[in-house]
Formats: structure tokens, sequence, C-alpha cells
């Protein structure tokens, strides 16, 4: 005999579980599925039934056109692009080198700058903006890019820090012992045995660093809103200000602009999702 | 650590190696512009633009002058309800969702997780364009979806009431960020060994209680530290609003926040030019107030939820 | 009273079966150990016994109810975990009374039953203290201390003694042991241990691959392995075991051709083997004499010998490759490389078929008592 009391009552606690997370998964998904959705539809099927599907009918890519024609998103993107990866280089780089100088090595002052740095974590670099502002503008990279890289390093150098410290203290010490009974330089013990060791913390590192450097329109806005200079944000903010009325082409730039980023997520997800939930942030 | 003591006596080139590149970049864009704009906030400019030392009075005229204090306390006091809410509506959801997630065995939970936390990689800028569009009455999409649920009557144009436009912005920015305390808390729920929970069960707690009486308990430390990153992306806060209303913040600064406040202040708006000092001393109080925050957390939250040893 | 008895309990997740229909009685206050190698599913089947996981089919009843359906904390029953499972921001005082407050219980009944329970344990002390505070045989106490609060009519133990050192686990082994008489309950003991099995079991239930190989007191066991995997897993060291073939069969033993040459006789029943049907020869460490010359010789090469003192293992090659394990005296003066010859007594033997199944030995098998068994050793010894 099968024990049915218990697991009809567990099917249905189950059940439950499932409709709440459903429904929570479509109110997360569903705003921006019509976004998308309406960006492929003409103005009129927009505005009479904005929850259908695009039809033979009712396709067009009539926004696309205006924006791809207006703005220059491929070069919003390719600054994006740029702004990000290179951030992200240095921030990996001297993140992990700092972070094995404070932890491997007793010097005077180590203590203090440790706390320097961990208080970066928590003062957002913002409340600085406006004398980097003058900083920059006193040396003339104002509207540059290298502008938007140098305070994104700043500002993604902290969290870099605190949790690659986490994991270089877990490398055991006899690695760092037998390189050293070799007369192993101790450039080459951290580039050769270190950094490929902490690879996994890295990549959690990466996804920290990355999102809000591409996400971000502050700095882009008062550092670089110079056509040439614009990062998709504020790229986007920019075209959308000016043609607020012309939905076709918001709704396309917004497509535009979520996308990317959608498809990236979707391939990365698990490795993303794991070094959220790693617990390397305490 | 230990090294053989000729290279101790040595300079130690390579520790300076190690740390210049980053200290030298995280000093000179982050640490001097904080500390040059606390001591900027001691400063004013004649109509020359001649910068002379002023004292606390930038600081007398943000919390004493009518014309200042009165948009920097309705700042305060819009920007504290924004952090409200999202403590009383996104963690509560979060943690609700992350207790779901980690029910035993439960299948998709991958799934739903990625999905759910979505939102949370997408810019703050897109997605408040995003509300916008689907709070529009002229769209009408909320409210045509509002009516097909019977709840037609209650639709407004909630972005553009002065009693309303602080709040369903506030319920944009939990829609969106939802996911992190959810991953957060799911992680650490799932650090809680499977042995307590079915040592709970075996002395006869219900699903609640378990959660009340064990799970709970052990999940507070990252409870706090939730509530603290969210203390400090509150205080921060400035995209969503300026996408959705303008560096005005309207209508008739009902949204305006501290970030919003202190973009208007050192840029300036219609009527009144922007002021590098002025700016400056709204930055240094934002700076005390999430230091404040910062420090309560670390000195008294903290070091009451003591991390047990799982 | 509270017998246990399980009928053909089964588990499987989604199309994996784990468990394969599991028939067992437990009396009221038996000390029964599941024991077998990790995986096996002993402590899958302790899990449905408490009700942690749900039972794929079969009936469980504990008491005279069914209890397939009940909530763990309905059956009467109560449990230690491997890891203690203590709650740990609770006090002592607070795990052990846990339980008993999600049940109503009152505030002077509770701490009436967590006191007596901490002054049976030698843990009044530490009533106040959280876990972190406690050492690893302190946890233990507590956690048995928990269950003991709820006055269960079955006590369940999972692998409660392997996160302590060796020597703490020898004591506590014998606490439990005496806690047992002390209580009167019915325990049932999942270990990997063989060991703490047959030290603490009334009854031993050896498990491999989801299946119940053999149930029994130790000593039948020991005596009457039932399969080879019961042979092997029941004794320290391992049984020796030599692949042969039915020579001839006799009234009261079987011959066998070993593989290494030589020519064994053991004393089991027949069964339906035929003269050519291969089988494997087991025989203990123990029962294996450097010495004597007597009974079944197997000589080889010693390629080591471990020497404990009171014992010494020697290592043995035997001519075909065959590597086996003989129990020598604590003064043996063999030594490596040495080419020596070993013997055992046909009663000493037993006889597996193809299917790993045994012969029922015909000497050893009416032995029963502990006191019979010395007789029968000494006796033995005498005539080598």
């Amino acid at each position: 005999m099968i024990s049915l009391p218990g697991l009809k009552h567990n099917t249905g606690k189950t059940l439950m579980t499932h409709a709440v997370l459903l429904t929570y998964t479509v109110i997360a998904l569903f705003p921006i599925l019509v976004i998308i959705v309406n960006a492929f539809k003409s103005r009129k099927a927009i505005f009479k039934d904005p929850l259908a599907l695009p039809s033979l009918d009712s396709f067009s890519l009539a926004g696309f056109e205006q924006v791809l024609g207006r703005a220059d998103f491929g070069l919003y993107f390719g600054n994006s692009m740029i702004v990000t990866l290179i951030s992200l280089f240095f921030v990996l780089l001297f993140g992990a080198m700092a972070a094995w100088a404070l932890t491997e090595y007793k010097f005077r002052g180590n203590l203090f700058l440790a706390v320097l740095i961990a208080m970066g974590i928590m003062i957002p670099i913002r409340l600085g903006t406006v004398s980097i502002l003058n900083l920059m503008a006193s040396l003339d990279l104002v509207n540059t890019l290298t502008a938007l890289v140098l305070v994104y390093i700043a500002q993604g150098l902290p969290l870099a820090v605190f949790i690659l410290s986490e994991f270089i203290r877990q490398v055991p010490k006899e690695l760092k012992e037998a390189a050293r009974c070799d007369n192993v330089s101790e450039y080459k013990i951290f580039f050769t045995i270190i950094l490929p060791l902490i690879r996994p913390a890295m990549a959690t590192v990466a996804v920290f660093t990355m999102i809000p450097i591409w996400n971000d329109l502050w700095f882009p806005l008062i550092l670089a809103p110079g056509e040439s200079t614009q990062t998709i944000t504020l790229g986007v903010q920019q075209f959308i200000g000016q043609y607020v009325t012309d939905w076709n082409a918001v709704l396309s730039s917004l497509t535009l602009a979520i996308v990317p980023v959608l498809v990236l997520y979707v391939i990365f997800s698990r490795q993303l999702i794991r070094g959220l939930t790693s617990g390397a942030v305490k | 650590m230990s090294q053989p003591s000729s290279i101790q006596r040595r300079f130690p080139w390579h520790i300076l190696f190690f740390l210049a590149p980053g200290l030298l970049i995280y000093v000179t864009f982050s640490v001097y512009p904080l500390l040059d704009t606390l001591w900027l906030g001691l400063f004013q400019e004649d109509e020359t633009g001649q910068r002379f030392f002023a004292g606390i009075s930038n600081y007398k005229t943000l919390l004493l002058d009518a014309a200042w204090s009165e948009p920097f306390w309705n700042a305060l006091w819009n920007n504290t309800k924004f952090f409200l809410i999202h403590m009383l509506v996104q963690n509560p959801i979060g943690l609700f969702l992350a207790a779901l997630l980690s029910s035993p065995r439960l299948r998709l939970s991958n799934t739903y997780r990625t999905l759910i936390f979505m939102p949370t990689m997408l810019s703050v800028v897109i997605i408040g364009f995003v509300w916008q569009l689907l709070l529009s009455p002229i769209w009408g999409i909320s409210e045509g979806f509002l009516y097909s649920i019977g709840l037609g009557q209650y639709f407004d144009a909630w972005l553009g009431k002065e009693s309303s436009a602080l709040i369903t912005l506030a319920l944009i920015s939990v829609w969106q960020f939802v996911g992190i305390p959810m991953m957060l808390i799911y992680a650490a729920m799932l650090s809680i060994p499977d042995d307590l929970i079915d040592a709970s069960v075996v002395d006869g707690s219900s699903a609640w209680q378990t959660f009340w009486h064990v799970k709970l308990p052990l999940i507070l430390p990252t409870i706090g530290m939730v509530s603290i990153l969210t203390f400090v992306a509150n205080f921060n806060a400035f995209e969503l609003i300026y996408a959705v209303k303008g560096a005005l913040a309207g209508p008739n600064f009902s949204t305006d926040i501290m970030g919003t406040l202190f973009y208007r202040t050192f840029f300036g708006f219609q009527l009144q030019s922007g002021s590098i000092t002025m700016g400056a001393a709204v930055a240094t109080l934002m700076f005390l107030i999430i230091l404040v925050g910062v420090m309560l957390y670390l000195f008294v939250v903290q070091r009451r939820m003591k991390r047990f040893q799982l | 009273m509270a017998d246990v008895k399980l009928s053909n309990i089964k588990k499987s997740y989604g199309d994996t079966p784990v468990l394969h229909g599991i028939d067992l009685d437990i009396k009221h206050g038996e000390f029964v150990v599941l024991v077998g190698a990790s995986g096996c599913g002993k402590s899958t089947l302790l899990r449905l016994i408490a009700g942690l996981e749900d039972i794929s089919s079969g009936e469980l009843h504990i008491g005279d109810q069914q209890v397939n359906a009940l909530a763990p904390a309905q059956r009467g029953i109560a449990m230690v975990f491997q890891s203690y499972a203590l709650y740990p921001h609770m006090t002592v005082f607070k795990n052990m009374s846990y339980g008993l407050k999600i049940a109503g219980k009152g505030k002077d009944f509770i701490d009436a039953k967590v006191r007596e329970a901490a002054r049976i344990l030698h843990i009044d002390h530490l009533l106040e203290r959280l876990p972190r505070e406690l050492s690893g045989g302190q946890r233990q106490r507590v956690a048995i201390g928990r269950a003991i609060v709820r006055d269960p009519n079955v006590f369940l133990f999972d692998e409660p003694l392997s996160n302590l050192d060796a020597a703490l686990r020898v004591k506590t082994r014998v606490e439990i042991g005496k806690l047992h008489k002390e209580l009167g309950a019915t325990i049932i003991y999942v270990t990997h241990d063989q060991v703490e099995a047959m030290t603490l079991g009334d009854k031993i239930v050896v498990m491999n691959q989801g299946r119940v190989e053999q149930c029994g007191s130790p000593l039948e066991l020991y005596q009457h392995p039932a399969t080879r995997f019961v042979g092997g897993f029941i004794g320290s060291p391992k049984m020796n075991f030599i692949d042969g073939k039915v020579a001839a069969l006799g009234g009261d033993h079987i011959e066998i051709q070993l593989s290494n040459g030589c020519r064994s006789r053991a004393c089991v029943e027949a069964g339906d083997l035929k003269v050519g049907d291969p089988v494997t020869l087991g025989v203990r460490p123990e029962h294996i004499d450097e010495r004597s010359d007597a009974g079944t010789m197997l000589s080889g090469d010693v390629t080591l010998v471990e020497r404990l003192g009171e014992a010494s293992f020697i290592y043995l090659t035997l001519s075909d490759g065959t590597e086996i394990v003989v129990r020598g005296s604590g003064e043996s003066t063999v030594t490596t490389s040495e080419h020596i010859k070993v013997s055992f007594a046909p009663h000493n033997a037993h006889v597996f078929d193809s299917n790993d199944r045994a012969l029922r030995r015909l000497k050893a098998g009416n032995v029963h008592s502990t006191a019979e068994l010395a007789q029968l050793k000494a006796v033995g010894q005498e005539a080598f």
C-alpha cells in the first residue's frame, strides 16, 4: 500500500509552491516581454492591442529603422563594451595583485590600507563626483572613455580586493613555501601559482564588477556626455528623452538595450548565479 | 610572512609592485575625491568664481535657510520613505521567494531563480522607461490589464500624481531588485545543514515553525547584510528618478531624493545655477547619512547577530 | 510496547530503486544495528522509519499502528543525527526542550524532563551553553538528551559516533550500551563500523545494495554468514577467500580442490552441489594457525608482518597469487619473505557457492552460546 495521505499532502504543497513561483516569474518577465513584443509592431497595432503578438499585418520594423537612422547605437554599444571590458580587466588584475600583497606580506600600514579599501565597499564613489569632475577637467580627460575607465577601476577595486583576499587566504601555505624553497621569485609565485588558482573567484568578481559598469548612467552623464563617447545606457536615455512621443522608436531603442544583455545573461546565468550564491560575499 | 632575512632587509620592491597600481588608482579617483569633497563643502565662491573658506556656513544654509532646507528635508524624508518601502516590500518578498526556492527537491528551482533575477541585470534607466510606458495612460496597457481582472476603476496615472509617484517609483525599484535579497537569502538558506531541518521535523515542528524557530534565526545575519546593502543603495539612488521624472523629480519635487537633489545642486537646473561647493556640501551630508547607517550596522546590528557556526 | 515491523518496504528516487523490499521484525527493547558499506541504503531505511522520507511501497508498523502516513513527531520516535544537528542559536536547555515546547507541554514539565535527561547524561552543568561552546563528546550527549526528553518508543541513531575521535568513540559506545539497558527502549542504530555493530547490537542487520543480506545475533553472523558479503564484512581482518572447485562430496563434509593446488576439507552440507562446481572457500585469519600442521595446509611467501603486540597479522601470497592474512601469535618469529606453511581445521572453513550463498556449516553450526564457542576453541587448539 502506498501512503496516499502523505503523498497527497506533499503534492498539494509542491503545486502551491510552483504556482506562487510561476506567478512571480510572470510578474518579473511580463513587462520586459511586452516591450520587446511591441517593438516589432506597427504604431497602430501597438495601441490597438498591446498584448497581441505581432502578426503578418501588424509586423513592422519601422522603429528599428528610425532608431538606427537617428542615433549611432553601434557606437554606443562599442563604447560600453570598451569601457566595461577594459575596466574589468584592470579591476581583476590590480585587484588580485593588491589582494595578494595585503594578505601575503606583513608590512607597516597593512591594516590601514586594508581598512581604507574595505571602506570603499560601503561608501559609494559617487559622493566624490564634484572633485572627480574637477580632477578629470584638470587632467583634460572630460569626454573621454579613459575618464570612465579610471573611475570604474576605482569603483570596482574594493569589492574585488575583498572577495579575492578571502580566496587567496584559502590557498595552502605549502604551495607557496614549496615554491620559495625552489627559489621562485615572488612575481612568479603570484602570476603562475596564485592567479590560476583563484580563477573561480575571478568569475564572481567579474560579475559584480561588470553589471554596475554596464548599467551606469551617472558617470557617463557627468564625465562623458559627448556624442562620440556616449555609452549605451546614456545613449538610450538621451534618445528617449528626445523622441519620447515616437512610440515605435522608443520601444525599439529599449529593445536594443535589453536584448543583448538578456542574451548574455542567459548564456552566463549559470556562472553568474553560482557566483552570487557561492558565499564569497559575506 | 616567513621570508629569508636577506630579503626582509632589502626594500620590499615586490610589495610595492603588487600594491601600487591598484592603490594609486583607488586613492586618486576614489579616496582623494571623497576627502576633497568633504573639504570643498567648507568653501564658498563669490561672483567672480573666487573660492574662499567659509566654515560651516554652507551647512547652515542647507539645514536652516528655508529656500535650501525645505528641499533638503523633503529629499531626505522622501529618501527615507523610498528606503522603508524597500525594507517592507522588497526584502520580505525576497525572503519569501528564497524560502520557496529552497524547498527540498523542488524541480525547476534553477529556472525560477534565473528568470526572477533577470530584471536585476538590466539598467535602472531602461527599467524606468519600461515602466513609464507600461503605466502610461496614453498607451493604456496597465489600465486594460486591470479592467480585464476587474480592477479597472483603480487605475490612475500613478507616476503623475504627487501622492503616488514616489511609492510607484519605489515599487518599480522593488520589482527590479527583489532578485538580490532573494539570491543572498537563498544562499544563506542552502548553507543551513539538512540535518538541522530534519531534526526540527522530528521534534515535531511544522514547516512554518521550522522556518520561524530554526531557519530565520540562522539567516538573520544575511538579512542584516541585505538591509545595509539596501540602505546604501537607496540613499545613493538617482538613475530611476532621473530617467522617469528628470532632474526636477516632479511632480512638485514629490519624488526628489538625495541623489537628485545632489545632481541639481551641483549642476543647477532651470532657475538656479549649479554650485560646486554647495554640491559638495550635499554630498558630504549624504556621506554622513550613509556612514551613520554603516556604523550602526557594523557596531550594533552585526555585533548582536553573531554568525552561528553551522 | 513498541515493536517495529517492516513489511516489504521499498524506496525509489524517481526511477532509481534504492531499497528493494525490506522485511524486518524488531521486538520491543531490542538494540538493532543496521550495518553496511556506504550507499547500501541503511541510512535511507532509517529515514523512512523516522518519517523524514516517504515510503514508496510496503508497510511500516510501530507498535500496533501503521505509520506510513504519519508525521515523524507522531510516530513516537526520536533521532540522533551523525552531525548531532544541534540548533546553533539555542542553548543546550533550549535544544533539549524545543520538541516539548512545540508539543505544547507546560513549563514545569519541560523543566523537569530536561533536568532529568541532563542528569542521566551528566550534562547538568552545560544547560546554559551554546553548542559551539561544547566539545564533540558533549554535543553528542546533548543530541542524545534531546532524544531522551521526548520519551520515545524507538530511538533512531544515524552513525552517531563517526564524528568522535577514536578514544571517545569507544567510551561513548560503552555508554550508549549502558543507556540502552537503563532506558529499556527500542534502538535502531545505523553504522558502517562492524565493531560497533558487533559490540552494541542484540541483532545485526547487514545490508548491501538496498537489500538485507542477513539478519541475526552478532555470533550468528560471525559463525554462520549467509553470504560471502557478510562473511567478508563481519570480522577484522577480513575473512580470507580462496577459489576452488568441488572435488568430492562426503557425508559430513566436502572436499575442495583449491586454486593454489591444495585440497581442503570443509565441514558443510553439500546441498545440491555437484563435483566440479566452482566454490569459494572462506576462512578467518584467526582460524588459521601459523604453527600447526593439522587440517588443510597452505604455503606461501610472507609479504608483510604487522605486529600488534597481542597478535601478529601475517600477510601471505599463495603459489597462485591469492593473498591471505593469518592472525599469528604476538610472539611469532616469522619474518618477511620467509616461506611458511599454515593450516586451518575443516570445521572452521566456510564455503560459498557460485551465487555467493553460504553452505550450512555442520560443526560450528550447533554452537550458539559464547561459552560453547570458547569450549570448542579450546578443544580445537588442543587437537592441533
